[in-house]
């Protein structure tokens, strides 16, 4: 294998983790609601998956139940924020406090030990003959298709091109409005929130079933938390965010083969340059760009929590 | 029956039903904790009364409380004080790391008498917390780039900066650990037991950080451009110049408690120093409810929690279960800020 499609192959099988969790928060910041609990989401995911593999060794079933623990998790956080519509920047802290130390505490018995059953490639026949690029994308695991081609098209043709996708973004937008032309903020609030928090969670899974594969406290490492800001990158669509969890796949990757070929860099150094990067990525472009600050803006309502019968 | 009665959100909490909600919000996470770990097999009753001996029954106790009190008064201290103007610095764990990472370049490579270098590192370790929260400050002030996960991405670099120099260049190349610096000469005197003065210290910033946001005109100003930004700009305040020097201001207090840690008492850097007290100090600052004197309250709350969580780890708790459980507490505690908004009136028909 040639030195980039290895590096796009890592590149796709890194990001996926960042791209999926990154959609999941599109979703809810699209709704209004923004959700700083994704790295704990991550974290509770990253564990479900590892012991649900350790108990039944099939992956999918690991990657469902993370998808159903998140969907719990953010359940409840829809609750706090959406019904009681309490401050949803100290819920989302409290959030991911909660899934951190949660997760390591119950990951203790599966610290260090690889996955029992991981996520295999699967090469789609003709589409992996594509030199470089048929290579990197077409011979991986299932979740990287479905992080990278169906969740991201499906949810922006849901998005943009069908009347519910206007009713949702009309709730992030304007909530009043919505309510008065009839759409459910509350309803569509809590769904979404909650479908988010799951892909979060799934994404953990990911993580632990299929980039890693195995589970050692401390594992999510901040992606949590690059997720929420790649959103804001991705100016909160879906195809941008996991684009710009690809590009982050790609530093990961940029780091692993300055690992692999003994560059003069410590390791601890190289470890830093996602975080880094993420702090470029959403500091330059408004400098650069004060165009693009309205196409790519966030929701209006972004936050704020919605009372109908405010007197 | 139920529609006699009328919710009614008021634009602010009554600060007694506010304190009930925070005091019932604490306890509803202990107790909550304690039916985990009574159905996990414990005895909560047996354990608290451990932690309870184990804390106050002894002066030992209490000076490992001490211990944990004085960083968590500081980083506490300082999300307070960025929440007078409106910004969430959830970066206090970085600065932590760069307030002992830069106390200890100066205590490892400045020659001179350890009165003279603790002093300097006193500095160092304020102004390596500045630093660390400059680029955050300016990308919020002139980019309007959201602080919140500017502040919070350099942790993770920090803490890998001081895992860096800590395992590399700077570590302990005589003693048997190798996953730590040299011992720093340099030392925080102690007054009480194990007990610095540190303690003495971080109390003065906090009143001394009270009484200028309390009684000066500055304060008044920035508190006046955290509730409302334009309303200030209006009024001719430099709302931007004000918001840059108190996150500067936020990031050396936090930079101040790494700085105490690393002298008073750790005396080596190493990595995973901060021990979550910058995470920590958001729930200090929250359960303050924007009073620093608050402050002081909450972070002896919350080194009672972390000591608790430290005497139970021979009962097969981990700090990490501390950590999930402060997240409880942060949870009920937005939960119930909400909800002491609310007035529940009947009206008579």
């Amino acid at each position: 294998m040639d030195l980039l499609t290895g590096l796009l192959t890592t590149a796709f099988l890194a990001g996926g983790v960042l791209a999926l969790a990154a959609i999941g928060e599109v979703l809810a910041e699209r709704v209004g609601v923004v959700n700083l609990g994704v790295e704990g989401l991550m974290a509770m995911g990253a564990v479900t998956g590892i012991a649900t593999v350790a108990a039944t060794p099939v992956p999918i079933f690991g990657f469902l139940a993370a998808l159903v623990v998140g969907a719990v998790f953010g359940a409840i956080f829809a609750f706090a924020t959406v019904i009681v519509r309490a401050n949803q920047v100290l819920c989302g802290l409290a959030l991911t406090l909660m899934g951190t130390g949660l997760a390591s505490t119950i990951g203790r018995n599966y610290s260090g030990m690889p996955a029992r059953a991981s996520f295999e490639g699967v090469s789609i026949p003709l589409l992996d003959q594509i030199p470089i690029l048929g290579r990197a994308l077409f011979s991986q695991n299932i979740l990287v298709y479905l992080i990278y081609i169906i969740l991201p098209i499906g949810l922006s043709y849901l998005m943009f091109y069908t009347r519910h996708g206007l009713n949702l973004r009309a709730v992030g937008e304007n909530p009043a409005a919505a309510d008065a032309a009839g759409i459910r903020v509350t309803v569509i609030r809590f769904t979404y929130v909650t479908a988010g928090a799951a892909l979060a969670a799934g994404a953990g899974a990911y993580l632990t079933l299929a980039f890693v594969p195995s589970w050692s406290d401390g594992v999510v490492a901040g992606r949590g938390w690059i997720a929420v800001a790649l959103v804001i990158f991705a100016g909160y669509r879906p195809v941008a965010a996991a684009l710009s969890g690809l590009l982050f796949g790609l530093i990961t990757a940029l780091g692993f083969v300055g690992q692999a070929r003994g560059w003069p860099v410590a390791s601890a150094i190289l470890s830093m340059l996602p975080y880094l990067g993420t702090m470029a990525f959403i500091i330059v472009p408004v400098l650069a760009w004060h165009r693009m600050r309205r196409v790519l803006a966030a929701p209006a309502a972004l936050a704020v929590p919605y009372y109908r019968d405010m007197r | 029956m139920f529609g006699n009665w009328r919710f009614q959100r008021l634009p602010s909490a009554h600060p007694g039903v506010a304190f009930a909600a925070r005091a019932a919000a604490v306890i509803a996470a202990l107790v909550f904790t304690g039916v985990i770990l009574a159905i996990a097999g414990a005895n909560p009753i047996e354990l608290a009364a451990e932690v309870i001996d184990s804390s106050f029954g002894s002066s030992f106790g209490l000076e490992d409380l001490a211990l944990l009190f004085i960083p968590l008064i500081l980083t506490g201290l300082a999300v307070t004080v960025a929440q007078q103007i409106g910004a969430w610095n959830i970066g206090a764990e970085g600065q932590f790391y760069l307030g002992a990472f830069s106390a200890t370049a100066v205590g490892l490579f400045v020659p001179g008498p350890p009165a003279l270098i603790l002093v300097l590192m006193f500095f160092a370790g304020i102004i390596g917390g500045m630093l660390w929260i400059l680029i955050p400050t300016l990308a919020r002030a002139y980019a309007n780039v959201n602080e919140l996960i500017t502040t919070l991405l350099l942790n993770f670099v920090a803490a890998l900066l001081v895992y860096y120099v800590s395992t590399g260049p700077w570590r302990d190349r005589v003693g048997l650990a190798n996953s730590a610096t040299p011992r720093l000469s340099a030392e925080v005197p102690e007054f009480w037991g194990i007990v610095h003065w540190g303690l003495p210290v971080a109390v003065l910033v906090v009143i001394a950080t009270a009484a200028v946001f309390t009684f000066s005109r500055w304060g008044y100003e920035v508190r006046l451009s955290g509730s409302n930004p334009s309303a200030a700009k209006y009024a001719g305040i430099p709302v931007r110049r004000h918001l840059i020097t108190v996150m500067l201001l936020s990031g050396g207090i936090a930079g101040l408690a790494g700085m105490l840690e690393i002298a008073g008492t750790v005396h080596r850097l190493q990595g995973g120093i901060s021990n979550n007290f910058g995470y920590l100090g958001i729930m200090v600052a929250v359960l303050a409810r924007g009073s620093s004197i608050g402050v002081i309250f909450s972070a002896a709350l919350m080194a009672f929690i972390l000591n608790s969580g430290i005497i139970l780890q021979t009962q097969g708790l981990t700090t990490s279960a501390v950590l999930a459980m402060t997240g409880l507490i942060l949870f009920l505690t937005a939960i119930g800020d909400e909800l002491s908004h609310y007035r529940i009136t009947r009206e008579k028909t």
